[in-house]
């Protein structure tokens, strides 16, 4: 496994650098009140939009603040979001796609019909109605995200659980008298791990372009001076009306947003080809 | 004969129509003609039915195409249109109006006093479920008949003849004339509209009276009007209006700096561009009957100590708003807007930091120590936002208290304020119609406004006695000593600034009337001499 | 194929009602309701106006006249349009939408066929890591960006575009926004499966046979791999409605997606699950007939 990685990292420039982007962005956010120059609040009133400059590296916004720092701290929600939906989707979806596949017969149709109707929604606006209902606020969004994102999840889990448990070693398993907890904690939930963590990898920038395009339309979340900082589709929004003048709020913080989706992307590509190299 | 002309008018209706119609749908490009007036309405009307609308968008295409008894002169004042005059009587208990005789709509038919009484009470009647019902609730039996309990007939509003209407009300109202300019007044016709449903606003079935007829509305689009040839105060100068409805501002200013719109106003003009546009030769400032405040919620700990909000109050420099907003709002200190009678200037707390810290030292929290966390809360807008860090700043540097921000969705943000306002929150009013009346009784104790929970019976009293009052100097003595319980003594809410809109006409025009009630009337739009060329 | 056909056909009914249970409910417990005002309305006028839109009845009961209302094809009124239902708003704006989602997906397809073949025939040379760049770029894109970035520099810095809807024109910069994410998918689906189809035996026997590389290509391996790509198409709808509604409110086009923002925040209830349910019906169309055509093609999936 470790052979294999480091022959991607050396096959695939992009690969390392998208690992190295997130790494880096992971840091800037966790250390963002120690890194970022100027504090996220307050105001400059001398100091309103600003261009790119030696004091203030990508400018000021319409409150004097430091570009910068809001988006270092913005990193914190975009992040938090992406990898935390993700996460819950992965551990909802695969329980479910586990227990489906698993019981087959009339259950896992039941099962199935229901992830199917989760297809068939119209997703982006189910997340806007939950998403208000929530609260505007990261667990709301989270919750919210974690709602319309599970199935996939649902689906990889219960394909593999299909594929895996007319194998050898799990009817060995079932032989010997495990109990279906046990069959599938621990003999087959391994097995299907690979699949699970390439689908894990391509859901977090799902979740984030999700985040970001609901905070860009203004419904998203908006809370400068709590811990938190303000999400990046917000700042884009912020910048989108000044767009003509000042051209430079809206950019930074969508080339923030464009880049780790990017990354997170590539990561997943590489991934997926070190895991599956059919796939290929 | 008139009912002969009448006729024929209707027969010719149609085909006017439609030649109309066709014609229209070939797009003028580029530089106008100098026939066409092209203005952003921004968004889609919700509806051109004056007893049901309730936006500024649909009362502005309403204001260009209708007009009623009354209109507002330069200093807010009614002054007559479809009303010759008028007399009060009884103790202003009673109001006759006597119409003018050469009014017509624009199917031939005259106006006459039968139709605004049809009007009234169709704004009146349940089954209309109008939002705005209650404006005529001082009117005799206005509220019994909206609540079911009687029949219209006994409603004391009533035609005497074709050319008097007679207005009954419960007790003297010296605000109730400036209602005959409000929209909702204006007349209506009972057969267009019982005949037609809900499609009776459609351009082929309305029938209108004012300086403009509407041609065209395509939904999402445009609305199209012409001049109306047959106008009693004379046709427009201009012979078509074309009304965008262009959402997005940055689009909106791209097209007006490209000659394609010739007036746009607060919906597209975004914040940040207007120090650039504020140097163009079309650019305005149009002060408006319109006030922001932060109120308290004045019910709770910490902020049922007056000498807190007094604190908060004093800490606020609200001479950095125009500075951010870059609208040319006007910092307030007190609540009555200027342009209004009554308009104080000299009332409420001044920016005063020593003292500010003095008095929430007094209260018990010397440079902020031991303050609570409280929540200061707003609806999702940039200048809301903008107001609300800018103070956060100043409440932090001057009293070292660290409010939290929230924002919300406004419907979200509405019923908290009713159910559960925040320690702090932002609130603002627009003038329906311009008397101080709607402006102080916002925070009497009975008001459905009154977010903070506020009681003082001196205040209610104070108002009482005012809204009866027919002098209009001692109506202005007791509003003063009503304002300076609300914004000195008391302080349950603190004043931040008036609005002012922010609006651009092409040069080469001139004679838009965009009032302080954020009305934009285009009757009197024309060319500028030599204008036409280029 | 008529009881496949039928079993599918309820399914998308089973959908439609779904969303319009979640929908209903979701509203109904949102704060706020459609006639909250700065100006608050006195009880009675507030009165008046829940008895006209039967507001004042209990929860199940409106609920079971939306639904009977649904069954017989009545989206109800629109409470802030007055003058219109949301029949009437529906039919004025999704021609527009309709219009832009066949453009981007045309620009779409137009755009994959010889990127995906591109890539998939000079596999591993340079021209299918450019393909492979280009497509995962299209992926990791948002809607708002690329829209923005597009306005930016065609609008507001050369002015070549006017950005009004409705001038000619006018629908390029938002059909390529909207198509990009499409596109940027259909090319990584059909270079793989076309990977996969030209590793297979029929292929390896054909050029075994001496049959020119680019008959084995077009002729042979692109038909087979279309099949894959027809899968896709359901989930690709997707895509284009979510997408339609971001890229309507950056461009302000007047169709249906960017209704429904302004719908959820005036809490125009009938208005916002009219244009979901309609949203909703054109997925499980896309579906249906994505399915239909899957069986024409693979008759083994009838039994599924």
């Amino acid at each position: 496994m470790r052979n294999a990685l480091r022959t991607q990292f050396s096959r695939s420039p992009a690969f390392l650098l998208s690992f190295i982007f997130i790494v880096l962005v992971t840091i800037v956010g966790f250390f963002a009140p120690a890194l970022s120059p100027y504090p996220p609040g307050g105001f400059e009133e001398q100091r309103i939009l600003e261009a790119p400059s030696h004091d203030h590296w990508l400018g000021t916004d319409e409150l004097g603040r430091d570009l910068l720092t809001r988006i270092l701290f913005g990193a914190r929600v975009s992040l938090t979001v992406g990898v935390c939906t993700a996460l819950l989707a992965l551990f909802v979806g695969t329980l479910y796609g586990l227990v489906s596949g698993y019981a087959g017969g009339t259950v896992d149709n039941l099962l199935m019909r229901i992830v199917d109707i989760f297809y068939g929604l119209p997703d982006l606006l189910i997340f806007v109605l939950l998403s208000l209902f929530l609260g505007r606020n990261i667990a709301g969004v989270l919750i919210a995200l974690g709602f319309i994102s599970w199935v996939r999840f649902a689906r990889v889990a219960r394909g593999q659980v299909l594929q895996t448990k007319e194998l050898l070693f799990v009817e060995g398993a079932r032989a010997a008298g495990a109990s279906h907890a046990r069959i599938l904690l621990l003999h087959i939930l391994p097995n299907i791990f690979a699949p699970l963590l390439v689908t894990l990898t391509f859901s977090i920038p799902a979740a984030i372009l999700a985040e970001s395009t609901l905070s860009f339309i203004g419904l998203g979340i908006n809370d400068p001076y709590s811990h938190w900082g303000t999400s990046w589709g917000t700042l884009a929004q912020d910048g989108w009306r000044a767009m003509r003048s000042y051209p430079h709020i809206i950019f930074f913080p969508t080339l923030a947003i464009f880049l780790t989706i990017l990354s997170f992307n590539f990561l997943g590509n590489g991934l997926r080809d070190l895991l599956d190299p059919k796939a290929r | 004969m008139t009912f002969q002309l009448g006729k024929s008018f209707r027969r010719w209706i149609p085909s006017l129509l439609s030649f109309i119609i066709l014609f229209s749908c070939q797009r003028s490009s580029g530089h106008g003609d100098g026939q066409t007036f092209r203005v952003n309405l921004g968004t889609e009307p919700p509806s051109l039915d004056w007893s049901l609308a309730t936006d500024h968008v649909s009362f502005n295409v309403i204001a260009n195409l209708m007009v009623g008894l009354t209109e507002f002169d330069k200093n807010l004042k009614p002054a007559p249109v479809i009303a010759k005059s008028w007399d009060v009587l009884d103790g202003g208990k009673k109001l006759v109006f006597h119409l003018r005789e050469d009014v017509a709509w624009s199917d031939g038919k005259k106006v006459v006093a039968g139709d605004f009484e049809y009007s009234w009470k169709r704004l009146l009647n349940p089954k209309t479920a109008s939002e705005y019902a209650y404006s005529l609730f001082d009117i005799v039996n206005a509220e019994e008949f909206h609540q079911g309990k009687i029949d219209e007939s006994d409603v004391g509003v009533q035609a005497v003849d074709d050319t008097t209407l007679e207005v009954r009300l419960k007790h003297p109202a010296p605000y109730f004339l400036a209602l005959s300019t409000f929209e909702i007044t204006y007349p209506q016709r009972r057969d267009v509209i019982e005949k037609y449903g809900t499609k009776w606003t459609d351009p082929e079935n309305i029938v209108t009276n004012g300086p403009f007829l509407l041609t065209l509305w395509k939904h999402e689009n445009e609305i199209q009007l012409k001049a109306n040839p047959h106008f009693f105060l004379g046709k427009p100068a201009i012979e078509k209006v074309e009304m965008l409805m262009v959402t997005e501002m940055t689009t909106a200013l791209a097209m007006y700096e490209q000659g394609q719109i010739d007036f746009l106003d607060k919906d597209s003009i975004p914040i940040l561009e207007k120090p650039r546009l504020s140097k163009l030769p079309g650019f305005q400032y149009v002060p408006q009957l319109r006030g922001e405040y932060y109120g308290f919620a004045v019910d709770r700990k910490p902020f049922n100590d007056p000498r807190v909000r007094k604190a908060f109050a004093m800490a606020i420099d609200r001479s950095v708003f125009p500075k951010l907003l870059r609208g040319g709002e006007i910092p307030a200190t007190s609540w009555i807007p200027p342009g209004m009678l009554a308009h104080n200037p000299k009332i409420g707390l001044v920016y005063n930091p020593p003292e500010a810290r003095r008095l929430l030292r007094e209260a018990g929290f010397p440079e902020g120590k031991g303050f609570p966390q409280v929540t200061l809360t707003y609806n999702t807008r940039d200048n809301n936002k903008i107001v609300a860090e800018a103070v956060q700043g100043m409440w932090q540097r001057n009293l070292g208290v660290l409010v939290r921000l929230e924002n919300q969705e406004w419907k979200v943000y509405l019923n908290r304020l009713l159910t559960d306002p925040s320690p702090v929150f932002r609130a603002g009013w627009g003038a329906d119609y311009p008397d101080p009346d709607n402006f102080v009784k916002l925070f009497a104790s009975y008001s459905p406004q009154n977010y903070g929970r506020w009681k003082n019976s001196r205040y209610d009293q104070i108002l009482e006695q005012a809204g009866r009052e027919l002098d209009e100097r001692k109506r202005v003595r007791l509003y003063d000593e009503a304002q300076r319980i609300l914004c000195e003594q008391d302080v349950p809410i603190v004043p931040l600034f008036a609005v002012t809109e922010s609006t651009l006409l092409n040069p080469r025009y001139t004679g838009v009337e965009y009032n302080s009630m954020g009305r934009m009337l285009l009757s009197h739009v024309q060319l500028k001499p030599g204008g036409g060329e280029k | 194929m008529a009881r496949f056909l039928l079993r599918r056909l309820a399914f998308g009914l089973a959908v439609l009602w779904a969303v319009a249970t979640l929908t209903f409910a979701l509203l109904r417990v949102l704060p706020g309701g459609p006639f909250d005002r700065e100006r608050r309305l006195p009880p009675e006028v507030m009165a008046n106006i829940e008895a006209k839109y039967h507001l004042d009845e209990p929860f199940l009961a409106q609920y079971a006249r939306y639904l009977k209302g649904l069954a017989s094809g009545d989206l109800g009124p629109s409470y802030k349009y007055i003058d219109r239902t949301v029949a009437d708003i529906v039919a004025d704006t999704v021609p527009a939408s309709i219009f832009l989602g066949v453009i981007a997906l045309a620009l779409a397809l137009a755009l994959c066929l010889p990127l995906g073949v591109a890539a998939a025939a000079w596999h591993d040379r340079w021209i299918d890591r450019a393909c492979v760049l280009l497509a995962t770029l299209g992926i990791s894109l948002p809607n708002f960006i690329l829209g923005a970035l597009l306005i930016w520099i065609f609008s507001l810095r050369l002015g070549w575009f006017q950005a009004r809807w409705g001038t000619p024109g006018s629908a390029l910069l938002p059909a390529v926004t909207l198509g990009a994410m499409p596109c940027a998918q259909l090319t990584y689906l059909l270079r793989s499966s076309l990977l996969e189809t030209l590793g297979a035996d029929f292929i390896r026997t054909a050029r075994a046979k001496g049959v020119r590389e680019s008959l084995v290509l077009f002729k042979h391996a692109l038909r087979n791999s279309l099949i894959p790509v027809l899968t896709l198409l359901g989930p690709l709808f997707a895509i284009l409605v979510a997408g339609s509604f971001v890229v309507e409110y950056v461009f302000a086009i007047p169709g249906m997606g960017r209704f429904f923002i302004t719908a959820v925040t005036d809490r125009d209830y009938p208005l916002v699950m009219g244009v979901t349910l309609v949203y909703t019906a054109i997925l499980v169309c896309a579906n249906l007939t994505v399915d239909v055509l899957y069986s024409v093609v693979d008759p083994r999936m009838r039994s599924r």
